[in-house]
């Protein structure tokens, strides 16, 4: 990967990979969109997990109901913080992963300092 | 500009040369799918221009062509007093027209019980619900509408807000402190308590201590020289008929001039 002019691995060991202005654009909007929507969701199932008449815990309870299962408080509480955790984790993942690209025309600190 | 697609960008073929991580290709893959199809980046860009170019209509102010902003700054806030009053006018008037529902001006009382107004008060604030929240509301709004008025009228001498070409807008802003003045007045009288009723004693005896014109005065505004119940029906149809439809003309008219001639530069 190092030898690709465009993408390497910089001074913080970050890994930072040039893309066109457009792409770069794209991936700054639905990136944030996206780790903001999923940290949202996060915070829902934690609500859930924690909120006895949560809205989510109630139809999801429902759900159960309906195919004729009925699940204990304790396993549904555990379920739904697993899963506000995964979302939140997925979250975070997103905007990391958006932070490595960056636009040819931005440069960077280490090659282009000079620039502006 | 327009939302017509510009000259597609070749994303396939460009990842291809690229060398990426699975993880990469994905992340990116999915990011491109999204945008085909929301074209969410188009709008903002569409904002994005819509904002430089409405920028690039305004002249710079006197405060950023001579650099003064640093000098200034703490000025700023107090712009908003004009229209905290006039959130706060509006504030009254919708908590106002609420309480119109409950409130009755009659000042009769059957022998040796309060009267019908006071009685009323003391429904709306123990009985009403929300009528407690209602009522104090009301008086907050009109405390915080005189005190912001009076403060806004501080800003615009100090700022010299009031120099040509603004002078007929200081004169009306005179007549309309005097009128949110008057507004409180007739709506402090209105509870007629104890301390309602010796307020307008002071007012009576006010009026009647101006030279020749004194007596009429007494008599148009507080309908004789004693108070009774023509006093508090005065001031109810002062409060709720005359001041509502007066004040919100003149602060159309004072407002449509801060419009038209924009708002003044620190002098």
């Amino acid at each position: 990967m190092a030898d690709d002019p465009n993408s390497d691995v910089n001074g913080n060991g970050r890994r930072d990979v040039a893309v066109p202005m457009e792409l770069y654009k794209s991936i700054t909007v639905f990136s944030t969109l996206l780790a903001v929507v999923f940290v949202l969701l996060a915070f829902v199932m934690f609500d859930a997990a924690t909120l006895g008449r949560s809205f989510v815990r109630g139809v999801v309870r429902d759900a159960f109901g309906v195919v004729g299962l009925s699940v204990g408080g304790q396993p549904l509480t555990i379920a739904f913080a697993l899963v506000g955790f995964a979302f939140l984790v997925t979250g975070s993942g997103i905007y990391i992963l958006g932070s490595r690209f960056r636009a040819t025309e931005m440069g960077n600190a280490k090659h282009e300092a000079g620039e502006e | 500009m327009s939302l017509e697609r510009k000259d597609d960008h070749d994303h396939k073929g460009w990842m291809k040369e690229r060398d990426l991580t699975p993880v990469e290709s994905v992340y990116l893959t999915v990011l491109m799918w999204l945008d085909k199809r929301l074209r969410i980046v188009d709008y903002l860009e569409i904002l994005e221009d819509l904002y430089y170019k409405v920028n690039m209509q305004m002249p710079k102010s006197h405060t950023e062509q001579y650099n003064l902003d640093n000098k200034f700054w703490y000025w700023y806030p107090l712009y908003a007093l004009g229209s905290f009053s006039t959130i706060a006018y509006v504030v009254a008037s919708v908590s106002g027209a609420l309480l119109g529902f409950y409130y009755s001006p009659a000042a009769a009382g059957a022998s040796g019980s309060p009267t019908v107004a006071y009685e009323q008060i003391t429904f709306i604030m123990t009985d009403l619900n929300l009528g407690f929240f209602l009522r104090s509301l009301h008086r907050w709004s009109a405390q915080v509408m005189v005190a912001a008025v009076f403060l806004h009228m501080l800003r615009v001498y100090f700022t010299g807000a009031y120099k040509e070409p603004r002078e007929l807008n200081w004169i009306i802003g005179i007549v309309l402190i005097s009128l949110t003045m008057v507004f409180g007045y007739t709506g402090y009288l209105l509870p007629w308590d104890q301390l309602a009723f010796w307020a307008g004693q002071i007012g009576v005896e006010m009026a009647l201590s101006v030279p020749v014109a004194g007596e009429w005065a007494a008599q148009l505004v507080f309908g004789g020289f004693t108070l009774t119940h023509a006093t508090l029906q005065r001031m109810y149809i002062l409060h709720v008929f005359f001041l509502p439809f007066i004040a919100t003309t003149v602060i159309a008219i004072h407002i449509g001039i801060v419009w038209m001639q924009g708002i003044a530069e620190p002098h």
